[in-house]
């Protein structure tokens, strides 16, 4: 049966449960039936509904009710691969997901996508960057759409005060795939009575849009916030002994320290630096630089309070919840210092019979001070600063004493790895990214580097394991150590690679 | 109720002749009405929670033609009140989601169908099969074979819905037997028109009263009643069903070209067959096509002759049958040696035995039959083709994204009250090692996914604590049963509660109380705040369980991680033996914002003061280790990328979504994570003392501060090198 009469006009919308998804589906039916078409939608809320991906199906015809006589065309309920006109997706990941499941191809659809990303839970639950790279999905959806309308559609809601929905629906009625016009849409708006002047207003933002005929550029690197405060004398010296490409980390790694601790002791980074710049292996110097800055303004509690009581801080806490400089805003702080905490700051002769004794009886994982302070007033705000203040004392603090130990421990290892193997040194230096966090997480992220430095790298250095492969093995177990919270799969792996590696020591032998 | 059917429900007013425009739901509503029904009720589940949500919003609609609804606690009851049908000539029709619903209600409807009614009886079934069904697959075929109830499964286009409602009770009492009439799930949501008729009042309903009571023994599903009324069925009411079938000609036959082949599908399919056979050049957009059609809108009973007259002739014939077992192929292929016809039955072995017919999957098995079939006038040389083409678009936009994108399973909505109960139970594993949690239906299933990945089998609505009964007795550590309150009332009070103190058990059990059944879209519970007429019922959970005589019972506020934890910590500890009960208390998040926005928004532009609450997490402070993320996965806690300049990982974020509930800050304290989060609490429309109060405290802080401001530049921004 060949068939040229007008087939049905076929839209396909992706969205995530709660986002109103159903909203702009009633839209568009209210649009096509006030035109005199017939339309039918149709979804699947089922436990979607809360937050999950879902789709909401609609199917019109392009011949007026009043031409079509007593027949009605037989629309489908279900969406189908290569059969869609028109696929609208909320989001990126999403609009990938239908260019996965075939319902954009190049011979009809018009894909409109907005581009920003909505983190999905397996994303947002690593421990170092688990977002999925958005360069393939806008490269696939450009090349299988017969025509796509994609940009940043949630960032022009937010901007303009209105919804994604809207600026969706203008978008819609602009890209002209369906029988009817532009001004339905909007009637359709006005119909549902809700909301009725900023969701116009969305809805013209869209038209724009879909006159543009916008495609999005890859997203832009992420925008950096440098610090601002000068700190003479040091970074002179950064910027006459170290080369241009490590000046942007250097500078900001001295100011850093300055504010931190004090000059001598941004001074004592760039000693440190320096033998290691002194290698001629610039990529290791750069990686060094950054997160031996990071190590040495180690988070212990007065680095918190002095972070928590910064004049910028303020301002960004007031950007981040939409308040203005005089509107009354109370602050509360959730602190929790445990025992290895306040050890931190006493000295040695203190710390260390207290740990013991709390390690013996296991008071460190039971032992804290729970805080709510109220940094917004008189009294709160006078504890954190006092606390601040004592930057002073650090240095003899028992904390400082174990990190710069550590420091200079992690610095020997890679100094001593790079005269053999530039490779292995980059991976020992990167190493110490698992060094974050506080309390429990920061002690399992210094146990997985000890457990990686006694298992590979001492005896590779040792030469009692062979040095094939070192830096692989190190970069699998730092990638095992920061994918399992639990540390099971790390020690999987330092056990792999302990099999693996005499075999490969007695093969070399054999040779 | 989630939705709001208060403005659409005008259109079951709708009279002769007049276009009815609307949801499927909503049209099987209109069809009731416009059948004459006096009572209808059921009991709330995914996709027909909206009927009941609809029947609940329409009620002073119906109260004018007499009729009467009844919120039901479970499916049992609502299959009960069908029993009304029996004596008397009450028509009447009862909802639910199957097919768990038709499980719970297999008791009343066996008894049911074994009397017969006088009075025609629909049950509205919505079949949770497929994309987007949220429970075991199953068909409810199977429950119509064996207690002989007649099942409809109309073409899911509104004008065939309405008349198979109508028609269905005809056929109800012209067999004396109860209708399922079963709706997929996009077709309970389909928006579409019909053509209306008048609403008419049933013969008796509340507007006027049935006077005498009936005694007839014959009709009571007792013996020896039984042994009659077993007879009767398969001797009386089958030949009468089948008979009103074809009189009324309730199933179609649809001519097509290719004479020597055929079709026979369940209307539930037909749309979804005929674009298939378009994508193939074998439809058209109207209807017509090339493969001869019996549309099957009754599935069962199947009518012999209907069948035979179908298929004498024919080569090779195709049973397009959602589901397994394949009954109506099985019972097609009987009818036809038995009538000695010889056409070949294809079935099973051209579709999958399993799984949703959608459109990709019929064209596929199209191609397959034709192929075996290999019709005399078949001309579509590109058919194949065709068809790869369609499932190839499928591969190369895969490959094009090159797989691996991250998968969007549902979660706890932002601020939801049974996240921190979850995080709690996280926190006390990583303390005490894991337990056995015997989970249950609700929306605190969503534990079962990531993050929380908790919960060792679920059982059943209700059946939490129930299937605990074994594992506790064979398990080293005390184990966990979760009960939503929406789970208690359906059976876990009796199931579980009752029957673990029977037997003296020793184990601990967690009621979820959020106050609505809210997965299925916050109907009202016994122990909910108020009932669908704003009234406040009086019956609550905790009332029950001390009733039964429940000892050790704590009522501990969700939002309070450290004391729920603490109050688990004890139930798994303690020395006290029996069952101990922790009452979870927090109202569902969406219902409690539906109910205050709109309030805080009206003092607001009043110019009223309000406390605006919202979390926060410091970049600068914040090292993005994301334990608070797998410790609560709080949609509005998220990424965003890292504004250090030494860093390059994202740190986390609370987004604009954000309801200030402080379950991520309560739990990174009670998990002692880390020092990044904040509260803060914005004053809108302050009163004096609040400005007073908040000048005083700047210029304090800012003369403390004095030094460090004057000498910190604001930090600068810039793209990263």
């Amino acid at each position: 049966m060949t068939d040229a009469t007008p087939q049905p006009v076929t839209i396909l919308i992706a969205a995530l449960g709660g986002e109103g998804g159903g909203v702009l589906t009633n839209w568009v039916v209210t649009a096509l039936e006030s035109h005199g078409l017939i339309a039918q939608s149709t979804s699947i809320p089922g436990v979607a509904q809360r937050t999950g991906a879902t789709t909401y199906y609609i199917e019109t015809f392009p011949t007026p009710l009043a031409e079509m006589g007593v027949d009605r065309p037989v629309l489908s309920l279900y969406p189908s691969a290569g059969d869609i006109d028109l696929m609208v997706a909320s989001e990126l990941v999403e609009a990938g997901r239908a260019v996965q499941n075939g319902y954009v191809t190049p011979d009809r659809t018009t894909l409109i996508a907005s581009t920003h990303r909505h983190y999905a839970i397996g994303e947002r639950s690593g421990m170092a960057d688990g977002r999925f790279e958005s360069g393939p999905v806008l490269d696939a959806a450009g090349r299988r759409a017969k025509t796509a309308h994609l940009a940043d559609y949630m960032a022009l809601a937010r901007e303009s005060g209105t919804t994604l929905n809207a600026i969706m629906l203008g978008v819609i009625a602009g890209s002209g795939v369906l029988p009817a016009p532009e001004d339905a849409f909007a009637a359709a708006i006005r119909d549902t009575g809700i909301a009725i002047e900023s969701n116009l207003r969305g809805f013209a933002i869209g038209l724009e849009q879909a006159r543009l005929g916008a495609m999005a550029d890859l997203p832009a690197p992420d925008a950096k916030r440098f610090r601002g405060t000068p700190a003479s004398a040091v970074e002179a010296r950064a910027r006459a002994d170290f080369p241009e490409a490590l000046q942007d980390t250097l500078i900001e790694a001295v100011r850093r320290l300055v504010e931190f601790q004090s000059p001598d002791y941004a001074a004592l980074y760039l000693d440190r630096l320096a033998p290691v710049h002194e290698t001629g292996d610039l990529i290791l110097t750069k990686e060094v630089a950054r997160h031996l800055a990071l190590w040495m303004s180690y988070q212990d509690v007065i680095r918190v309070a002095q972070l928590k009581i910064s004049p910028d801080r303020r301002r960004r806490v007031l950007a981040e919840i939409r308040a203005g400089d005089d509107d009354p805003v109370v602050v509360t702080e959730f602190f929790k210092p445990g025992i290895d905490e306040l050890c931190s700051i006493l000295p040695s002769i203190l710390a260390r019979p207290i740990l013991a004794l709390s390690h013996g009886r296991r008071w460190r994982d039971r032992a804290y001070l729970g805080l709510h302070v109220k940094s917004t007033t008189i009294n709160g705000f006078l504890r954190i600063w006092l606390l601040a203040k004592l930057r002073f004392w650090r240095p003899h603090s028992h904390g400082y004493r174990e990190i710069q130990h550590n420091i200079d421990s992690w610095l020997g290892v890679i100094l001593h790895a790079a005269e053999t193997d530039a490779a292995l040194a980059l991976e020992i230096a990167l190493c110490a990214q698992l060094v974050k966090g506080y309390g429990d997480t920061n002690r399992r992220g210094m146990a997985a580097l000890n457990t990686i430095r006694t298992r590979i790298i001492d005896p590779v250095l040792g030469e009692t394991m062979s040095s094939a492969h070192a830096a692989d093995a190190v970069a699998n177990a730092r990638t095992a150590a920061l994918s399992d919270p639990t540390g099971q799969l790390l020690n999987d792996t330092l056990n792999a690679i302990a099999t693996a590696r005499p075999q490969a020591a007695r093969s070399q032998a054999a040779v | 109720m989630e939705r709001s059917f208060s403005k659409e429900v005008q259109s079951l007013r709708l009279g002769d002749g007049e276009i009815f425009h609307g949801e499927g739901i909503l049209a099987v509503t209109k069809a009731l009405l416009q059948s004459g029904v006096s009572y209808v009720g059921g009991y709330q589940g995914a996709p027909i929670s909206h009927l009941l949500d609809v029947l609940c919003d329409a009620e002073d609609i119906m109260s004018e033609l007499g009729v009467h609804l009844e919120t039901c606690t479970g499916e049992a009851s609502a299959a009960a009140m069908l029993g009304a049908s029996i004596a008397y000539p009450l028509r009447g029709a009862v909802t639910w989601k199957s097919i768990v619903g038709t499980n719970v209600a297999a008791d009343a409807l066996s008894n049911l169908t074994s009397s017969g009614v006088t009075g025609g009886a629909m049950i509205i079934i919505g079949e949770d099969y497929g994309e987007g069904a949220s429970i075991i697959q199953e068909r409810s075929h199977a429950f119509a074979m064996k207690s002989t109830m007649w099942l409809l499964d109309p073409k899911p286009d509104l004008p065939t819905i309405v008349n198979m409602v109508e028609k269905g009770f005809e056929l109800s009492e012209a067999s004396r037997t109860p209708v399922m009439m079963e709706l997929r799930i996009r077709t309970c949501h389909v928006h579409g028109s019909f053509v209306a008729k008048d609403n008419r009042s049933g013969e008796y309903s509340g507007n006027n009263k049935i006077k005498e009571p009936k005694f007839d023994y014959g009709k009571l599903a007792h013996p020896p009643s039984t042994f009659a009324q077993e007879k009767d069925k398969v001797e009386t009411r089958l030949s009468n069903a089948r008979k009103f079938i074809v009189d009324n000609g309730l199933n179609e036959v649809i001519d097509g070209r290719l004479e020597d082949v055929g079709l026979i599908l369940q209307g539930g399919v037909f749309n979804t067959a005929q674009r298939a056979m378009s994508m193939l050049g074998l439809g058209e957009a109207f209807g017509d096509a090339d493969i001869p059609r019996l549309v099957l809108n009754v599935v069962h009973p199947l009518v012999p002759a209907e069948i035979e007259s179908f298929c004498a002739g024919k080569k090779a014939v195709l049973v397009v049958e959602e589901g397994n077992p394949e009954f109506i192929e099985h019972q097609i292929n009987t009818i036809l040696r038995k009538a000695d016809i010889n056409t070949v039955i294809h079935g099973k072995d051209c579709l999958p035995l399993a799984g949703e017919y959608r459109t990709e999957v019929l064209l596929d098995g199209f191609v397959k039959f034709l192929d075996a079939a290999q019709p005399a006038l078949l001309e579509a040389p590109d058919m194949g083709n065709t068809a790869a083409r369609i499932l190839d678009a499928r591969a190369e936009g895969a490959a094009l994204i090159g797989g691996g994108l991250p998968p969007r399973p549902p979660s706890f909505c932002t601020g939801c009250p049974e996240r921190p109960v979850f995080s709690a139970l996280k926190v006390l594993d990583a303390e005490m090692g894991a337990t056995h949690i015997s989970a249950d239906i609700g929306c605190h299933a969503m534990a079962t996914l990531p993050p929380f990945n908790m919960g060792n089998t679920i059982l059943g609505y209700g059946m939490g604590l129930a299937s605990s009964a074994s594992v506790a007795p064979n398990f080293d550590q005390r184990v966990i049963s979760i009960m939503g309150d929406g789970g208690f009332w359906h059976n876990g009070l009796n199931t579980g509660v009752a029957s673990t103190l029977f037997n003296k058990d020793d184990s601990i059990l967690v009621v979820m109380k959020n106050g609505y059944s809210s997965a299925t879209g916050w109907q009202y519970l016994p122990s909910s705040a108020r009932d669908r007429h704003g009234d406040n019922p009086d019956m609550s959970v905790e009332n029950a369980i001390k009733g039964l005589g429940v000892k050790w019972m704590r009522t501990v506020s969700t939002y309070d991680v450290a004391k729920m934890i603490k109050t688990l910590r004890t139930a798994r500890t303690t020395a006290e033996k029996g069952l101990k009960v922790i009452i979870a208390e927090g109202e569902c998040m969406l219902a409690r914002q539906r109910r205050e926005r709109p309030e805080a928004a009206r003092k607001l532009a009043a110019g009223k003061r309000v406390v605006r609450t919202r979390f926060g997490i410091d970049d600068e402070v914040c090292t993005g280790d994301r334990a608070c993320i797998r410790l609560s996965g709080c949609p509005s806690l998220t990424l965003k990328p890292n504004p250090d300049p030494l860093r390059d990982d994202p740190v986390t974020h609370v987004n604009n979504d954000c309801v200030g509930c402080g379950v991520c800050g309560e739990v990174a304290h009670a998990a002692v994570l880390c020092p990044s989060f904040y509260r803060a609490r914005v004053i809108a429309n302050p009163n004096w003392i609040d400005r007073r109060l908040h000048a005083l405290r700047r210029r304090v802080i800012a003369w403390l501060m004095g030094e460090e401001v004057a000498a910190q530049e604001p930090v600068g921004e810039k793209a990263a090198a």
